[in-house]
């Protein structure tokens, strides 16, 4: 008897690694059976999940919700700034013809539950097939890449967290140059008068907020305003009948550095004013840009960060550092459209031989509180059912 | 109608229900209830104390049967759990073949091992099919918790399982 159930075992885990559609029936079967009767103790066991959460959650519950109102109120500002950008970035995809996340269509849909496993990493969402969702599509929330779909039935489907030890995608990482730093063009010479008091004897310092010539600021959201240093002379001449003070702003040659990761500044004038001298246009400097390498990230179970593998840290490319964002690569065989979010680089960890550096990616989506979801129903060639 | 409430009353169709009951439980009050973190498993309970209340065979079957109604909830391989669980039940069973006449404690003790060792061997298991990364230190939390809380709750696990496995229900299961 023993033996016959070990056998048993074996065969249902082949056909089931195999995609077998018995295993898929059967399971579709089970869970058609099963549902009232999990739903009816649902009803029956809410009482005591409601007071078991309300003695151990209340206190947790009140500081996030305290937190989450700061967070709220900081992240307004940028929401709006990152959704302008957002829509240049689109019209600018939309111009060259290139893809953009902008044209797949989604699906909202809310967890309603999760494995009862201690170890798989999935979720239970109130959405199936009925609203479009298929096997293998790409589930994100507001902040980044969240899974997949890994079952749908017409109602219910069910999403593997990027966590798990099963899930892997394909995935762009920005990376360092080295030192970051780069070499700010010697810009021209502007020439301004400025009228001061006469019991000025030296010119006042910049104030906060003015921008002068050959200097370049840099903020992004989340990060200290980082700014470059320029050297600059002047020649102050005051004569006794008038109070024109003559100011020569002279701009070295000097490196520009930011401390932001995978940021490259390049070099940025000021735009053109009228009748002002030295009237430039801002071109990015293509060379500068950071170029990207792809990698494949795994999921390492609950608790563990994903890494990704297969990068390579070559001097063509730059070095990998820590911080710089991930996103997905995209490609007719990836599980996941382009260009999506995935989070930031937490550490590298570097590796002797061939076997090239190891990342350990901080996920931008928090999946301890998730609550609603999109579903991306695109649904990647590898994910059809032959 | 006789023949209708002989294939209800029989033990086969008392393990599926039971099961069916059972998992409704894990998958929404144990899976809400989560002390440290970890999935209390009462479908391994389940299986354990089946070993211990009807032998090492039955417990082995009866292990099988629930392992495999967990695979068909999870998104692991089927078969995984039931190997594990039939495993768990096979060993809890055999309590009784190794200690003669076992105390009520023996037993509980037996189903706290048992389904801590059930809980260290599915990462393995899962291993053997090519799925990595399930071990990992949290492992050591996991066994210890699910073990103390299958022990707390065997004694009313067993006299559960003992209605749906044992026909005529008139012996206590932890009378000595």
């Amino acid at each position: 008897m023993i033996v016959v159930l070990l056998l048993t075992s074996i065969m249902l885990v082949t056909l089931d690694l195999r995609d077998s559609g018995f295993v898929g029936g059967v399971r579709d079967t089970f869970g058609t059976l099963f549902r009232p009767v999990e739903r009816l103790t649902n009803v029956i066991t809410k009482p005591v999940s409601n007071a078991w959460r309300g003695i151990l959650d209340y206190g947790d519950l009140r500081r996030e919700n305290l937190a989450l109102k700061d967070l709220l109120v900081k992240q307004e500002g940028t929401a709006i700034a990152a959704a302008a950008s957002v829509r240049e970035a689109q019209e600018l995809l939309a111009l060259n013809g290139l893809p953009t996340l902008a044209g797949i269509d989604s699906v909202t849909a809310q967890i309603v539950g999760q494995s009862p496993s201690n170890f798989s990493q999935t979720f239970e969402l109130n959405r199936g097939k009925s609203s479009g969702i298929r096997v293998g599509m790409t589930v994100t929330n507001g902040a980044g890449l969240v899974g997949k779909i890994t079952d749908a039935t017409l109602e219910r489907s069910v999403v593997m967290l990027a966590t798990d030890p099963e899930y892997a995608i394909a995935v762009k990482v920005g990376n360092c140059p080295v030192g970051a730093t780069t070499t700010v063009a010697p810009t021209t010479t502007v020439a301004e008068t400025t009228t001061v008091a006469p019991s000025s004897s030296a010119v006042s310092p910049v104030d906060a907020g003015t921008t002068i010539p050959g200097q370049t600021t840099t903020t992004l959201p989340g990060e200290a305003t980082t700014t470059s240093s320029t050297t600059t002379s002047s020649t102050t001449t005051t004569t006794s009948t008038t109070t024109t003070t003559s100011t020569t702003t002279t701009t070295l040659p000097k490196p520009t550095t930011t401390t932001i990761k995978g940021f490259t500044p390049f070099s940025t004038t000021l735009p053109p004013r009228p009748g002002g001298a030295g009237s430039q246009i801002t071109i990015p400097d293509t060379g500068g840009l950071v170029p990207r390498e792809t990698g494949a990230l795994e999921g390492r179970g609950i608790g563990r960060t994903p890494i990704i593998r297969f990068v390579q840290a070559s001097d063509r490319l730059g070095a990998l550092c820590e911080g710089v964002p991930v996103v997905t690569a995209g490609g007719s065989q990836s599980l996941a459209p382009p260009d999506l979010v995935v989070g930031t680089v937490a550490r590298v960890v570097t590796r002797k031989g061939t076997a090239g550096p190891l990342l350990e990616v901080d996920l931008a989506a928090n999946l301890e509180s998730l609550n609603f979801v999109r579903v991306l129903l695109y649904q990647p060639a590898t994910e059809i059912p032959r | 109608m006789n023949r209708f409430f002989a294939v209800i009353e029989s033990p086969v169709t008392r393990t599926f229900l039971l099961g069916l009951v059972v998992l409704s439980f894990q998958t929404t009050l144990f899976n809400t209830l989560r002390p440290l973190g970890v999935v209390l498993q009462v479908m391994l309970l389940f299986a354990c104390v089946s070993g211990v209340v009807a032998g090492s065979e039955t417990g082995a079957v009866t292990g099988f049967v629930f392992g495999l109604m967990y695979d068909m909830v999870l998104t692991a391989p089927l078969g995984l759990s039931a190997v594990v669980f039939g495993f768990a039940g096979y060993m809890a069973g055999g309590v009784n073949a190794f200690v003669h006449e076992a105390r009520w404690w023996v037993k509980v003790i037996a189903v706290a091992v048992t389904s801590s060792t059930a809980v260290l061997l599915y990462p393995a298991a899962s291993l053997v099919v090519g799925i990595d990364g399930l071990l990992g230190s949290r492992i050591v939390t996991v066994a210890l918790t699910c073990g103390v809380f299958n022990a707390i709750c065997a004694v009313p696990a067993a006299r559960i399982a003992k209605w749906a496995l044992v026909k005529p229900v008139r012996q206590a299961v932890w009378a000595e």
